[in-house]
C-alpha cells in the first residue's frame, strides 16, 4: 500500500506518541476514572472480584462528618504542608542567598556547597527518615547526646514519640530531605540578577535589605512562585516521610490524608471509602492549584513552564 | 566592587556572619549523613549504652548475610528495566512533540505537565485492583510497569527542552536524503543529545531508586521487595537494630550520589531550565 507523505507522516507522529498515550490513559487518566468510580461503592479488599455496591455519596459523607476529620486536615494543611513549604522556602532562599554572596565566592566555597546540597538531595526519603531517626534517638542520638553534655536538657528527649515535638522532627526530616532542590533552582535565578543594577543601587546609596527587596527579589518571583506550587502539592499528597517516621501515631496524632488513604484501604480494607478521600484530596488540589493561578497570572506560569 | 577595599569592622562582621552561616548550613546538611555512616561501622549495643566503641564491618556482614543483597537486585532489576522503558517511549514522544504541530500537541504537552503534578497517592488504590484482578501483584512486572509510567512524563519534559536546542535543519537534510525518522532519531538525534538522555537516565533511576508507597502496596513477598522496603523492615520491629539499618542506608545511598555527583552540574541546569524557564 502506497501512503501520500502527508500520511506517512501522520502514521510516524502516531507511532511516535502512542506508547506514551497508552502510559497515560492506563495508568493516569483510567486509574484516576476508576478511583472515582471505586468511591461511590462500598467494596473492600475482602470482596474484591464481586466488585462493592453503589453507595452514592455515603463514603464522602461519612469521611467528612468522622470525628477524625478537622485533625487529618488541620495536620494536613498546617503542620504538614504549610510549615513545611514555608520553612523550605525561607531556608532554601537563605541558602541561595548566601551561596551567591560575593565573598563566598570568591573563597572558592561554592563548588564544595555545591557538593554539600547534593548529599540530602540524593539521599532517598526512607534513607532521610532513618537518618534523622537516628539524630533523634533518645539513646544513640547525636543530638540528644549534645544536649545533655551541654546541660541544656537533663533527660534525653524521644523528639519522635513526644507529642510537643514530632510535628518539628518530622518538618525537619522534610526540609533537610528537600531544601537543596529550592535552594539551588533559586541560585540559578539569582545569577541572572545583573550586577550592574546592584552596583548602581549601592552607589546611590541604597541599604542591603533594599537592594534585596526592590532589585534581587523581583528577578526570584517567577522561580519562587513556581517552586513554591509545586512543592505545595507534592507535600500535601505526601506519604512517605509521615508514614516512615511515626506511622501516623503516636495513636493517630501526625495522622495526614495521604496515610489515612493508606491505612483505610490497607489496614481497614475499606477500599470505596479510601478512594473517597482520595477525591477530596484531588479536588482540594485542583482547587488550590486554579486559585493560584489566578492569583499570579496564568500566562505567566505558562510562558515559564511551556 | 572590584576595587581593593578597606576592612573596615562592618565589613568584617559581614564576612564573619557569611562563614558562620556557611559552616551552619554545611552542619546541618552533612550531619545526619555524617553520623548514619559512622554509625554503621560501629558497634551498636541495643541496651542502653550509648555505643561500645570501635571499628567493625559486622554491620555490613550482617546485613548481607540476612539478603539486604536480593533487595539490591530487585531494585537493580527494577529500576534499570524502568528507566530504559521510560526513556525509551519519552525520546520518542519528545521527538514527536518538538518536531511537529498537529492537533491535539498542547494538549498531549498538557497532560504530560499535568503528570508531574500527579498525586500518586490516589492513583494506588485503583492501580491495586487493577493489578490484583490481573495477577500482578508481588510481581516485578506490575512494578516495573508502574515506575514506567511514573517516570514517563518528567522525562519527556526533559528531553523536550533538550530537543528544542538541536536545530531541526539537521533532521531535513537527512530526511530529504531518504532517511526514515526513526534512523534519524538513532543516528543523528540520540548522539546529539546523548548527554540530555543520560541526565533524564539518572534522574528517571532516581526516583525509582527511592520509591516507597507503589512497592509498599504492590509487593508483599519478601523475596520480591526492593530496597526501600527491605531496608524499612529492620526498623518494624519493637527492638531497632541499629547497626544493620545503618549499614543497609549507606548501601542504599551510595550508588544514588555516585550518579549524582558527575552529573550534579548537568542536572542542576536541566532541571531549572526545565522547572522555570
Amino acid at each position: 500500500m502506497r501512503l501520500s507523505p502527508g500520511a506517512r507522516e501522520r502514521l510516524t507522529i502516531f507511532w511516535m506518541l502512542f506508547p506514551t498515550f497508552l502510559v497515560i490513559v492506563g495508568f493516569y487518566i483510567y486509574p484516576t476514572l476508576y478511583n472515582l468510580e471505586l468511591s461511590f461503592t462500598d467494596i473492600t479488599l475482602l470482596k474484591l472480584r464481586k466488585g462493592g455496591d453503589w453507595v452514592g455519596l455515603a463514603n464522602y459523607w461519612e469521611f467528612l462528618r468522622s470525628s477524625s476529620f478537622f485533625d487529618i486536615a488541620l495536620n494536613t494543611v498546617f503542620w504538614l504542608t504549610a510549615v513545611s513549604v514555608t520553612c523550605r522556602m525561607i531556608l532554601g532562599l537563605l541558602f541561595a542567598l548566601l551561596l551567591n554572596a560575593s565573598f563566598l565566592k570568591r573563597m572558592k566555597l561554592s563548588t564544595l556547597a555545591r557538593l554539600i546540597l547534593l548529599v540530602p538531595w540524593a539521599t532517598p526519603p526512607v534513607v532521610a527518615v532513618i537518618a534523622w531517626r537516628w539524630m533523634f534517638d533518645p539513646t544513640h542520638g547525636a543530638i540528644n547526646s549534645w544536649l545533655l553534655s551541654t546541660g541544656l536538657i537533663s533527660d534525653p528527649i524521644a523528639f519522635v514519640s513526644n507529642l510537643s515535638t514530632v510535628w518539628p522532627a518530622i518538618n525537619t526530616i522534610i526540609v533537610w530531605n528537600t531544601t537543596p532542590l529550592v535552594a539551588i533552582s533559586l541560585l540559578a535565578a539569582l545569577q541572572t540578577v545583573p550586577q550592574e543594577l546592584n552596583e548602581a543601587a549601592s552607589i546611590d546609596g541604597a541599604t542591603k535589605f533594599q537592594e534585596f527587596r526592590f532589585i534581587t527579589l523581583p528577578y526570584l518571583i517567577p522561580t519562587l512562585s513556581v517552586l513554591t506550587l509545586m512543592s505545595v502539592i507534592w507535600t500535601f499528597n505526601n506519604f512517605v516521610y509521615v508514614w516512615l517516621a511515626t506511622g501516623a501515631g503516636p495513636g493517630t496524632f501526625t495522622n495526614v490524608l495521604a496515610t489515612e488513604v493508606y491505612l483505610k484501604a490497607f489496614v481497614d480494607l475499606r477500599i470505596g471509602y479510601s478512594a473517597a478521600i482520595g477525591v477530596t484530596m484531588a479536588v482540594v488540589m485542583a482547587l488550590f492549584g486554579a486559585l493560584y493561578f489566578r492569583l499570579f497570572g496564568v500566562g505567566d506560569m505558562q510562558e515559564k513552564v511551556g | 566592587m572590584s576595587i581593593q577595599q578597606r576592612l573596615t569592622p562592618s565589613l568584617l562582621i559581614e564576612r564573619g556572619s557569611l562563614l558562620v552561616g556557611f559552616v551552619l548550613f554545611a552542619v546541618f546538611l552533612l550531619s545526619p549523613a555524617y553520623f548514619v555512616f559512622k554509625g554503621s561501622f560501629e558497634n551498636i549495643s541495643v541496651s542502653l549504652v550509648a555505643s561500645d566503641g570501635g571499628w567493625t564491618l559486622d554491620n555490613y556482614l550482617k546485613v548481607f548475610s540476612s539478603g539486604y543483597l536480593k533487595y539490591v537486585v530487585n531494585s537493580l532489576v527494577v529500576c534499570v528495566t524502568a528507566t530504559v522503558l521510560g526513556c525509551t517511549i519519552a525520546l520518542f514522544a519528545a521527538y514527536g512533540l518538538s518536531r511537529f504541530r498537529f492537533r491535539g500537541r498542547s494538549l498531549v504537552f498538557g497532560s504530560i505537565l499535568g503528570g508531574q503534578f500527579f498525586p500518586w497517592i490516589i492513583l494506588v488504590n485503583p492501580i491495586f485492583i487493577l493489578f490484583a484482578r490481573g495477577g500482578l501483584i508481588n510481581s516485578h512486572i506490575g512494578l516495573i510497569l508502574c515506575y514506567t509510567a511514573f517516570i514517563t512524563p518528567f522525562t519527556i519534559y526533559l528531553l523536550v527542552g533538550y530537543l528544542t536546542t538541536v536545530p531541526r535543519s539537521l533532521d531535513e537534510a537527512a530526511i530529504v536524503d531518504g532517511a526514515s525518522r526513526f534512523t534519524v532519531i538513532r543516528l543523528i538525534i540520540l548522539p546529539v543529545i546523548w548527554p540530555g538522555m543520560v541526565a533524564a537516565a539518572t534522574f528517571g533511576f532516581l526516583q525509582c531508586w527511592s520509591e516507597y508507597l507503589l512497592a509498599l502496596a504492590l509487593i508483599t513477598d519478601d523475596s520480591m521487595k526492593t530496597i526501600p522496603l527491605g531496608l524499612y523492615q529492620y526498623f518494624g520491629d519493637v527492638q531497632i537494630d541499629w547497626g544493620a539499618v545503618m549499614a543497609g542506608s549507606v548501601v542504599a545511598t551510595l550508588p544514588t550520589l555516585l550518579l549524582f555527583l558527575p552529573l550534579q552540574k548537568k542536572l542542576v541546569a536541566g532541571l531549572t531550565s526545565g522547572a522555570v524557564k
